[in-house]
């Protein structure tokens, strides 16, 4: 394919987008990026903001930029509201797109011609990483070579976040339909993969545990199958084999740094030793000290902020995934530093920790992960209240407080009130 | 335990998970589908059930791995021993 952009024109009267009762052909979203091009070039918008989980906002905000050399922000809508705005407001953001669009005069830089992507920081403040459309739509046409065309794409990722964009554009540069569900709850997704025949279903691996308990596997003809995000384990692996015994099953290891980095798909967890010597997709791979380390020629284009900036050894990225081999095999084990993975998305503690200490009332707060066999992990915090506090009535505030201010994966699950936290001779706190 | 007080410990926990949302106490029955629809409950909120049942019960029945069960019933069977 010799196609640049989203060249939603080849091909215009394919289905793109099933939501609901909506379809949208490839031309009707063409016509909206047309659309919403004339009023950025109208007003003379150089940077853009979607704020929005809905594809087709998405899509034509992509299609605009595109088109009229614009720089795009993606909030990602697991963030505050409040931290969205801010950043607008740093980058001089002069139109937002989402169920209405809105325009501020404000002056903005020069366009690059960037879409900036955000993912939570270590901190409170989150990771903005920069990338090109045609870099997207490379790396969305290279995944496509696994996978077929003129497919029907569950789209069980958060619309805005890297994963869920991937998928979006998959579609598009197969000419495949992204089904979005009207609610993103296990009986939601189901009741749209059934609806709508869908083909293709990328989810990680809490996902398809949850999916499966509610999915009728005869009522789904799925083609593939594919888990991401988190480490896929045998029994899960093997349960979706009985379930499906059609559907080709692939798990993969992708990075925000290199995109996919390898997919397994011989239903094994974990991947082939022989790959640390011959990579399978241009990616290398190598183990130092128990870590996973990657090279890629395809890196992404960096983040806007220096302080984000991934360490680098002689053109090796390290990970913080710990790794054994057993055999044949490299086993993924975990993460080596303190993040938690709850369901597939990365939970800073301090940054959780940060936010408790803001609330009224709390004196100290440990954040830690509980290992759990539905979610891989969830947030368990220990809190200690100042003695003038009722327990009960600070422990709802706090975690009301949790619901509406952090994304719903990082509010802690597993509360303890405590009269202290429990310290480890180094000073530090005690052990996860 | 009887299948009986699981099912009854599994309703007050889920009872508590809604309250923690802000919702009200929703009726659950041996055929009460858990992620069905019925409730508003996600993939997170399970995994705070079971992690929730574990504590009240004094075992974790996945520990091998993950075990498909659609009911609340079906659920308090996995909690018998």
């Amino acid at each position: 394919m010799n196609e640049r952009g989203l060249a939603l024109h080849v091909n215009a009267g394919a289905a793109l987008v099933a939501r609901g009762t909506d379809r949208l052909s490839r031309s009707d979203v063409h016509t909206r990026v047309n659309e919403l091009a004339a009023s950025f070039n109208a007003r003379g918008v150089t940077r853009a903001m979607v704020v929005s989980d809905d594809p087709i906002d998405i899509l034509r905000a992509i299609g605009a930029a595109d088109a009229t050399g614009a720089d795009l922000f993606i909030a990602h809508t697991n963030l505050p509201t409040a931290t969205i705005d801010e950043i607008a407001a740093q980058y001089g953001v002069q139109a937002r797109i989402g169920e209405t669009d809105t325009f501020i005069a404000v002056e903005a830089p020069a366009p690059s011609q960037r879409i900036y992507m955000m993912t939570s920081g270590t901190t409170g403040k989150p990771k903005i990483a920069t990338h090109t459309l045609d870099a997207l739509m490379s790396r969305a046409r290279s995944s496509a070579k696994f996978s077929q065309t003129e497919s029907k794409w569950l789209l069980t990722y958060q619309p805005t976040g890297f994963a869920g964009l991937q998928v979006q554009l998959t579609a598009v540069a197969t000419h495949g339909v992204i089904v979005a569900p009207e609610q993103r709850t296990p009986g939601g997704f189901y009741a749209a993969a059934r609806d709508n025949a869908v083909t293709q279903i990328s989810g990680t691996p809490t996902f398809w545990r949850s999916f499966m308990m509610v999915a009728r596997p005869e009522e789904l003809a799925l083609k593939q199958i594919t888990l991401g995000g988190e480490a896929a384990d045998q029994s899960t692996l093997d349960r979706l084999k009985a379930a499906f015994p059609a559907a080709r099953i692939t798990h993969m290891y992708a990075s925000t740094e290199a995109g996919v980095v390898f997919a397994v798909h011989d239903g094994r967890e974990g991947f082939p030793k022989a790959w640390l010597d011959t990579p399978p997709q241009g990616v290398a791979l190598r183990i130092v000290d128990d870590l996973l380390q990657i090279k890629s020629a395809n890196l992404m284009g960096g983040y806007l902020d220096q302080e984000s900036q991934p360490l680098l050894n002689d053109g090796w990225l390290s990970t913080a995934d710990r790794c054994e081999i057993v055999d044949d095999r490299v086993r993924i084990l975990g993460r080596q530093d303190s993040t938690i993975n709850v369901g597939g998305s990365k939970v800073y503690p301090l940054m959780v920790e940060t936010f408790l200490l803001k609330q009224h009332g709390v004196l100290e707060a440990r954040v830690f992960g509980v290992p759990n066999p539905v979610a891989g992990a969830l947030v368990g915090a220990e809190i200690v209240f100042a003695p003038d506090q009722d327990h009960a009535e600070a422990r709802a505030r706090v975690l009301a407080a949790c619901r509406e201010g952090l994304a719903s994966y990082q509010v802690p699950r597993v509360v303890k009130i405590v009269d202290q936290i429990s310290v480890r001779e180094s000073g530090k706190k005690g052990a996860s | 335990m009887t299948e009986d007080q699981i099912l009854a410990e599994i309703s007050k926990a889920i009872t508590q998970i809604m309250s923690d949302k802000g919702l009200p106490a929703p009726t659950v029955t041996a055929d009460t589908e858990l992620l069905g629809g019925e409730l508003p409950i996600d993939s997170l909120d399970l995994a705070m059930l079971v992690r929730e049942m574990e504590e009240r019960v004094g075992f974790d029945p996945f520990q091998d791995g993950f075990i498909d069960f659609r009911t609340a019933g079906e659920m308090a069977k996995l909690y018998v021993k």
